[in-house]
């Protein structure tokens, strides 16, 4: 009997086109809290599914699970056995109760017309719901929860199966501060039982809070398996990018011009209030906070699709009304979300498709009429001012990697020659190599004189990027910044607290000119 | 028991009793024991077909080929009756073979909805297409009268429990039965399932096609039982008896809470639905409204329904989207 | 198969229309005398604009229940205007208006109040059809003029079918605005991704608004040239091309899902059914019969392609695997 209780070893997974994984290996021990980390695009979720039994790894692969060949076929085996698997995305079903969710897939492999037991179920969801102390209405459906009570529903279900080691996939990816602290608890007395959890996650700061042991991956190889004490932030963010420093902050004093853009007082009920403030041409205005702060409402405001707003907005002076996304593109307003895949791009279409989306009525001939040639063309500037790989105007977007993805995104907003910009978290899913080269991009274009609001909970990149960096907390400014002044820290307190030095640490604060670790929010 | 007063059933089931008060004041007919079990004798087959739809919609799916089933059941029937004896064995034999013919066709639609994944609607655009073009093959859309069935099945067709129509009770039976199914069996609560979110069910070890298949084959279950019910009710085979009458069902169906996009829908809704259809056919023949008004006022309500029905969806996913704004 | 490989959805489709229509000139007998090439030509029409009606629609992501309904009730507005005497213009006028404003009730639920597209449209189907039944009474409405009735019967220049060119212009219109026009573009994309257009700054509402009230006009002048060919209006005007559109747009390589879909496929498909059905005539197939063929095709056609797209995703895969070795 081996002291571990999971055991994958020469773990190599094979997509058409890719090596996800080469010769990996993991090995977790009973009570421990164990850290899965790496970028995207390291492995850490194609390990994840082999050993959910969502993927099958290519053969030569050992996996051992309680000191025996695990054989698992399908997600189901995996549970059963005691391996409860918690994804990012979580896996509920928002029309039954609460206590069904907990229940739910004891019964799959029994005859269909088996009498479902309520009362059983109820129990079982109690017990669960009590081990973890927390109290929810089992009646009551799951749609009806917040995401963080959602992910108890998910741990507790884990327990009703009995697991003996749950993975939480970026658990905290959906969390607000106070909501994480409550899950650490959860998770320290999940410990206490013995059971093992896999963390994965790439925030740095909430690893060395709740981990034993550290596994890094990188670009689909295992880089080793450190305990805790072993590795400090740099050292981890070393192992995990193999380079010392994120990015550089920047260092601000650029010269200013007039104001381009501002914004007085706008308010939206429900989602903000009273936000002022003003963009001068030349610089970028970073605008962070955490989950639930407002911050991509505010920006989806401004772009006429979170409406109606009070309050008043100015385009160069000029006090404009936007009550649709169609609108703020003719007062010149670009927006590039959040989420790439559904609201960026219609990843279905080809480049051309995608780049000329916003700007059709200029691209007509003489009859009204589109004309392709044009179209092409546009779309090859794009591609190849921005670099996109590969350069073929007809991929469909869909196949394309985050990096050149984003790219593809920007041009389209680039062809409508905007006169501001917003960017929300710019660089979510794209590998680091592109991030900085996104980051040259927007300082390059802010010089040229278009407005760049930068959207992003990851504080390293704020600081990178950000000439002026305004605070959103509970949907008001909580505080702005200038570069000079900004820390990871005095950035953190603003956001949670609402003031810009907490009263434990007055001292710190002071700026420091290299960021060192990855915080984000 | 705020939750109760607020659900749809509680809305459907308001309407309803509001126009039962007012066509009581129109029409003293109304309230008769007589004028109620027409009614629920009437909306039988609509009921039973709407029972099944109700599973076939909770999945996210639609199946507009359920008339044609029906109706292919009904011919079958008709052939095969003309040939049993006059003893009740004939109608246990009916009741054998409608329902076995039904469950073939049925999961020949889900096999085609799971295992080639093909929509729903075009599968059963096709499957309805082709039995459609086959019932007009066997019978030349010639009716067909009961008097060359035997007698024990008009008995039947005829047959009453306290005043209660047979159709009334399979109705009831079947209401009851599907109800218990989708509360208190496995798979019931696995319909439930991959209809709130087919992602988290493959995860949860449900067998996704396995539940498609069944309930498609439960929808020509009760096909085959309504063709039963149907030919008692009309004592005779009509070819075209039901052409279009699956937009009836969905309407039922639909009227009843359920989501087209599945993950809801009841058994309790899905009844007052069909009875709600069938009030109002029923008042605007006491209040002697020309019949040709029906169509426009089922169709007023089935929009009046899904769009307030959406506007309130729009309204508590609102309400989740706020954040709390500091003072 | 190689050769197969090069060729869009829509070539191999012309294809087989093509090779159906040699079969059937060599085995239907009199398949090509006159009266029958000219019964196909009178019949394509109405049929193809109530599909390129519903293919449109398709492409959205939705499906256009009340097709044939607000075209029957476009057919008997124009039958009353007609029958109380007003010019042929005005009648047609108000047909049009009519179906543009069925068109508008299903546009305005769609975009405006965002219920699905099969359910506003079921609605709308039970309401259009009692309207007419209201204002019908279930009875036939003729008394058009004799100068209407050569719209549907009538020939051009004595040779081409009035009604053929009709669709010809309408199929040509269409082929334009969907391919060429920024509102078709838009079509398109929101079919894909309806949030990834509207937050590209297009007017998702107005698209799709737009969107039935073409469906609508194509149904509307369907309704023109059914009324005419038949010298008369009632509700199941039509009623048949139905279902037989949504077969006729989802052969057509229309994907039902959204996103996808081409006037050429969807004017394939409808040559496919109409030769199919006339063909199979000739040979004394009965009607029934050539219903069941049609659902059978159908059904085929949807099998073949997802068996074509495992085999893709085989080959690709393979493909890939050795460029990898390699």
């Amino acid at each position: 009997m081996s002291k571990y209780i999971l055991q994958m070893n020469h773990i190599s997974k094979t997509f058409p086109g890719v090596k996800a994984l080469d010769n990996v290996k993991l090995e977790i021990e009973p009570g421990e809290v164990h850290a899965l980390i790496g970028e995207n695009g390291a492995g850490k979720s194609t390990l994840i599914k082999i050993l959910a039994g969502i993927y099958d790894a290519d053969p030569g692969a050992e996996f051992y699970f309680e000191g025996r060949e695990a054989d698992i076929k399908k997600p189901i085996d995996a549970t059963l056995k005691g391996i409860s698997i918690i994804y990012q995305d979580l896996s509920l079903f928002p029309n039954l109760s609460v206590a069904e969710n907990i229940f739910i897939g004891r019964d799959s492999n029994s005859n269909s017309l088996k009498k479902v037991n309520w009362k059983h179920i109820e129990e079982i969801a109690e017990s669960a719901l009590k081990e973890l102390d927390v109290q929810i209405d089992l009646n009551l459906p799951v749609e009806k929860l917040s995401i963080a009570q959602q992910q108890l529903i998910e741990i507790a279900r884990a327990l009703a199966f009995e697991a003996k080691l749950i993975v939480m996939d970026e658990p905290t990816s959906s969390l607000s501060a106070g909501e994480v602290e409550k899950l650490y608890k959860v998770i320290n007395n999940l410990k206490q039982k013995g059971i093992s959890i896999i963390f994965v996650s790439h925030k740095l700061k909430e690893l060395f809070t709740v981990s034993d042991r550290f596994t890094v991956l990188r670009d689909g190889k295992y880089v080793g398996t450190y305990e805790s004490k072993e590795l400090n932030e740099d050292k981890l963010i070393n192992l995990m990018v193999g380079r010392q420093v994120l990015y550089e902050k920047n260092k601000g004093g650029i010269q200013i011009g007039q104001t381009v853009f501002e914004v007085k007082c706008l308010s939206k009920e429900g989602n903000f209030k009273d936000i002022s403030f003003e963009l001068k041409q030349g610089e970028v205005i970073g605008i962070t906070g955490l989950m639930g702060s407002g911050r991509t409402e505010l920006a989806q405001a401004i772009f006429g699709i979170n409406t109606p707003v009070t309050g008043e907005i100015k385009i160069n002076g000029e006090s404009v009304t936007i009550k649709s996304s169609e609108d703020a593109v003719k007062k010149g307003i670009a927006y590039i979300p959040e989420s790439r895949k559904t609201q960026g791009l219609i990843l279905e279409q080809s480049i051309i498709n995608n780049i000329s989306l916003p700007v059709l009525k200029t691209l007509r001939n003489a009859f009204g009429l589109i004309s392709r040639k044009k179209e092409v063309d546009l779309a090859n500037h794009y591609i190849k001012t921005l670099d996109v790989r590969p350069a073929l105007p007809n991929l469909k977007t869909g196949k394309m990697s985050g990096g050149n993805q984003q790219k593809v995104v920007i041009g389209k907003w680039l062809s409508t020659k905007p006169k501001l910009l917003i960017i929300d978290e710019p660089t979510n899913g794209i590998d680091i190599g592109a991030k900085t080269e996104i980051h040259k991009l927007l300082r390059k274009l802010a010089s040229e004189g278009m407005g760049v609001i930068v959207i992003s909970s990851e504080l390293p990149e704020v600081l990178a990027v950000s000439d002026r960096i305004i605070v959103m907390r509970h949907g008001r400014i909580a505080g702005e910044l200038a570069i000079e002044e900004a820390t990871q820290e005095n950035i953190m307190n603003y956001a949670l607290l609402g003031s810009k030095v907490s009263k434990e640490n007055k001292n710190q604060g002071k700026g420091k000119v290299i960021v060192e670790s990855g915080v984000s929010m | 028991m705020k939750s109760i007063l607020k659900s749809k059933e509680m809305s459907i089931a308001l309407i309803i009793v509001m126009l039962s008060i007012v066509l009581s004041f129109i029409s003293p007919v109304f309230f008769t024991f007589e004028n109620i079990t027409d009614i629920l004798k009437g909306n039988a087959v609509l009921g039973i077909l709407a029972i099944g739809m109700t599973l076939v919609i909770i999945t996210g799916g639609i199946d507009v080929s359920v008339a044609a089933v029906t109706t292919a059941v009904i011919v079958i029937l008709g052939k095969i009756l003309v040939f049993l004896p006059d003893s009740p064995i004939s109608i246990v034999l009916m009741f054998i073979i409608a329902p076995l013919i039904g469950v073939i066709l049925g999961a020949l639609n889900g096999m085609l909805v799971s295992k080639i994944q093909i929509p729903a609607i075009v599968v059963t655009l096709g499957t309805m297409s082709m039995i459609n073009g086959i019932i007009l093959y066997i019978t030349n859309g010639q009716y067909l009268n009961s008097t060359s069935f035997p007698k024990i099945f008009v008995k039947f067709a005829n047959f009453e429990i306290f005043g209660i129509s047979i159709l009334i009770i399979l109705f009831a039976l079947i209401s009851i039965g599907a109800w218990y199914l989708l509360k208190y069996t496995v798979i019931g609560r696995e319909v439930l399932a991959i209809g709130g979110n087919k992602e988290s069910s493959i995860r949860a070890g449900i067998n996704f096609d396995k539940v498609q298949i069944f309930v498609y084959g439960f929808m020509g279950l009760l096909a085959g039982v309504a063709a039963i019910a149907q030919l008692s009710y009309t004592k005779a085979v009509d070819p075209n008896g039901l052409l279009g009458f699956e937009m009836q069902v969905i309407a039922a169906v639909v009227l009843g809470g359920a989501n087209i996009m599945g993950g809801r829908g009841t058994i309790i809704g899905t009844f007052l639905g069909v009875l709600l259809l069938g009030i109002m056919q029923n008042g605007l023949i006491l209040a002697h409204i020309d019949v040709f008004w029906q169509k426009v006022v089922v169709g007023a309500i089935i929009l009046l329904a899904v769009t307030f029905d959406q506007i309130q969806y729009k309204r508590s996913k609102d309400k989740l989207a706020k954040i709390e704004v500091e003072a | 198969m190689n050769i197969l490989k090069g060729l869009s959805k829509e070539s191999v489709l012309g294809l087989i229309a093509l090779v159906l229509t040699i079969g059937m000139c060599i085995i239907a007998p009199g398949f090509l005398s006159q009266q029958n090439i000219s019964n196909m030509l009178f019949q394509i029409p109405e049929f193809g604009l109530i599909a390129l009606g519903m293919m449109v629609v398709i492409v959205t992501g939705g499906i256009n229940l009340s097709i044939t309904y607000s075209a029957a009730l476009s057919g008997v507005a124009i039958a009353i205007m007609q029958s109380h005497g007003y010019s042929i213009l005005i009648s047609i006028l108000v047909g049009l208006v009519v179906g543009l404003l069925c068109g508008f009730i299903n546009g305005f639920i769609v975009s405006k109040i965002g219920v699905s597209a099969i359910l506003v449209t079921l609605g709308t189907m039970t309401l259009f059809e009692g309207v007419i039944l209201t204002i019908t009474k279930g009875n036939s409405i003729s008394g058009f003029s004799e100068a209407y009735s050569l719209i549907g019967n009538g020939y051009y220049m004595g040779l081409v079918p009035l009604s053929l060119l009709i669709f010809v212009i309408f199929a040509v219109l269409t082929a334009i605005l969907m391919n060429k026009s920024k509102w078709g573009r838009n079509v398109y994309m929101l079919g894909s991704n309806p949030i990834a257009t509207l937050f590209s700054g297009v007017n998702t509402n107005k698209v799709l608004m737009g969107v039935y009230l073409y469906s609508a006009l194509l149904a509307a002048v369907a309704s023109i040239i059914m009324t005419s060919r038949y010298n008369m209006a009632k509700v199941d005007l039509g009623s048949s091309y139905l279902l037989q559109s949504v077969s006729a747009a989802v052969l057509g390589g229309t994907d039902i899902q959204g996103g996808y879909g081409k006037v050429m496929g969807t004017i394939y498909a409808v040559i496919i059914f109409q030769v199919l059905s006339s063909g199979l005539n000739l040979l004394e197939v009965p009607r029934s019969i050539v219903g069941i063929i049609m659902g059978a095709i159908l059904i085929l056609v949807l099998i073949l392609n997802f068996v074509k797209a495992k085999v893709d995703e085989k080959s690709q895969k393979k493909a890939q695997q050795e460029t990898l070795v390699a």
